[in-house]
């Protein structure tokens, strides 16, 4: 142990400049964790190696500017990370509220408005569900998109609980209101739920139509603060990082948008550096995959 | 957010500029940002993103692709404003550390299709620029002498993996060195250029 800690050890250099192969990075990002001094030097050498990019600053044409402002205002923002803490009684609740739920209700009819096109199956135990009884939330298009504020608490009544400070976030961005509203009122929507391999059971309700998904889990494991799940977009043109979910009491996460789906995606969950990676370092801890 | 004129430029270099009174910090912007103040991620990004440009570029080489990953870095830094640690290391090298990330994951992504013989031509070129991107103004004169108060085999492994998006073993087999010594050599000259630089 004490032989590949000192090789590890020597990572920081190549670590603070990027020069590393992904699996080295996920070996180096884990023993980070338990390394202060590793982390001080990667941070003293990151401080060096940003002034290598400084000196080559150049300016981007002018127009960009408002092309990518309004992409970053049509965008839902991570949540602030919440310090680490056991799973409290009402996130237990929550979770067991679910799986009663679920118990009580396993003849309930599937939505009938929601299709069964060739569209999504998780690999995993539970495999592909239709929507329950529970999600009476899945309604036409024109009651869902009534009020953003209906919507949202849909939402969480469809998927168990969504913590309050979840709900406060989302409020924060109209768009991201807009985009849950879109995929849950989509004609085209459908629901899969997996187990995680971690730990946990993840839900995705996804659109092709709304070009988007949302996902949200429940018994997640916490992690420590320097890693978050991050979620992936796999598709024939390679994976596009798809947001960071953080467990909150009880395991709970999302919703979150998924934005970007296209035909073929898959979409999947890996556990990451918090800051979240550029692309899936570690094992997918669930896999929704579309339907051959 | 306070009024500043030439809000459509972004500021080249020197975040000791910020150092200004009527200029918010940039830790303070990425606060604010984080709660999704919309006036405060117009100025870190009037702020920011010649920094990322810059970077972005300096590794991938071709302008279009530049500009499009410099907009998927403006993006993570709205979405992940709430992930910035300031214990972890400043305002800019969050900002940096997220851009040359993202530059490097595309470049290594383009590469993968090349063979390794072009991979050891272009890294020739590639480093032969890097002096050349450091010459402009103050600032960049005073990383281009840091840069030079390093041994020549530091400043190769450090810009190599900088500015070209090379791994460290990557960087061993272009310079014929063993995997160790690179990575020593990375670790002595960040260190070095640390020191000169008087940063951290």
């Amino acid at each position: 142990m004490s032989a590949s800690r000192h090789e590890l050890h020597t990572l920081a250099g190549p670590y603070a400049l990027d020069a590393v192969s992904d699996a080295d990075r996920a070996g180096f990002a884990t023993h980070l964790s338990e390394c202060e001094q590793c982390r001080e030097d990667v941070r003293e050498m990151r401080e060096a190696a940003a002034r290598l990019g400084l000196a080559a600053s150049v300016m981007p044409r002018p127009d960009l500017r408002e092309q990518t402002l309004r992409a970053a205002f049509a965008s839902a923002q991570l949540a602030p990370v919440v310090p680490a803490a056991a799973p409290s009684p009402p996130g237990l609740l929550a979770e067991k509220d679910l799986v009663s739920e679920a118990q009580n209700s396993p003849g309930s009819p599937a939505d009938t408005s929601a299709p069964e096109p060739g569209a999504a199956a998780a690999s995993g135990v539970t495999g592909w569900q239709r929507l329950r009884g529970r999600a009476g939330a899945m309604r036409p298009p024109a009651r869902i998109s009534l009020a953003a504020a209906a919507v949202l608490a849909a939402v969480a009544a469809v998927l168990g609980g969504v913590t309050s400070s979840a709900l406060r976030q989302l409020d924060r961005s109209k768009q991201q209101d807009h985009l849950i509203a879109a995929v849950l009122s989509a004609p085209d929507r459908v629901m899969v739920t997996a187990p995680v391999m971690t730990g946990g059971t993840a839900t995705l309700i996804m659109s092709h139509q709304a070009g988007a998904a949302v996902f949200t889990a429940h018994g997640l494991v916490a992690l420590p603060s320097t890693e978050g799940y991050e979620i992936w977009l796999m598709g024939p043109t390679g994976d596009r990082a798809a947001g960071m979910v953080t467990p909150q009491a009880g395991g709970m996460a999302g919703p979150e948008v998924v934005r970007g789906l296209r035909p073929g995606d898959m979409v999947g969950v890996t556990v990451e550096p918090a800051r979240g990676a550029s692309h899936p370092t570690s094992v997918l801890v669930v896999v929704f995959k579309p339907r051959p | 957010m306070t009024e500043e004129d030439g809000r459509k430029d972004c500021e080249g270099l020197a975040p000791a500029t910020a150092a200004t009174a009527a200029v918010p910090r940039l830790d303070d912007l990425i606060s604010a940002v984080a709660l999704g103040d919309e006036r405060a991620y117009e100025a870190l990004y009037d702020r920011s993103c010649g920094w990322v440009l810059g970077t972005v570029r300096r590794v991938l080489r071709d302008p279009a692709q530049a500009e499009e990953v410099m907009q998927e870095v403006l993006l993570e830094i709205w979405r992940s404003a709430s992930r910035f640690d300031p214990a972890q290391g400043s305002a800019v090298a969050w900002v940096m550390t997220i851009a040359h990330r993202r530059a490097v994951d595309r470049v290594r992504s383009e590469r993968s299709h090349a063979t390794r013989e072009q991979r050891a031509a272009t890294a020739v070129i590639d480093y032969d620029d890097v002096t050349e991107a450091v010459q402009a103004s103050l600032d960049r004169e005073r990383v281009r002498r840091c840069l030079g108060s390093l041994t020549e085999l530091q400043r190769e492994c450090v810009g190599l993996a900088y500015y070209s998006g090379y791994t460290y073993r990557e960087v061993a087999e272009l310079l014929s060195l063993p995997p160790g010594t690179v990575k020593t050599r990375m670790r002595d000259g960040l260190i070095r250029l640390r020191d000169c630089l008087g940063v951290a």
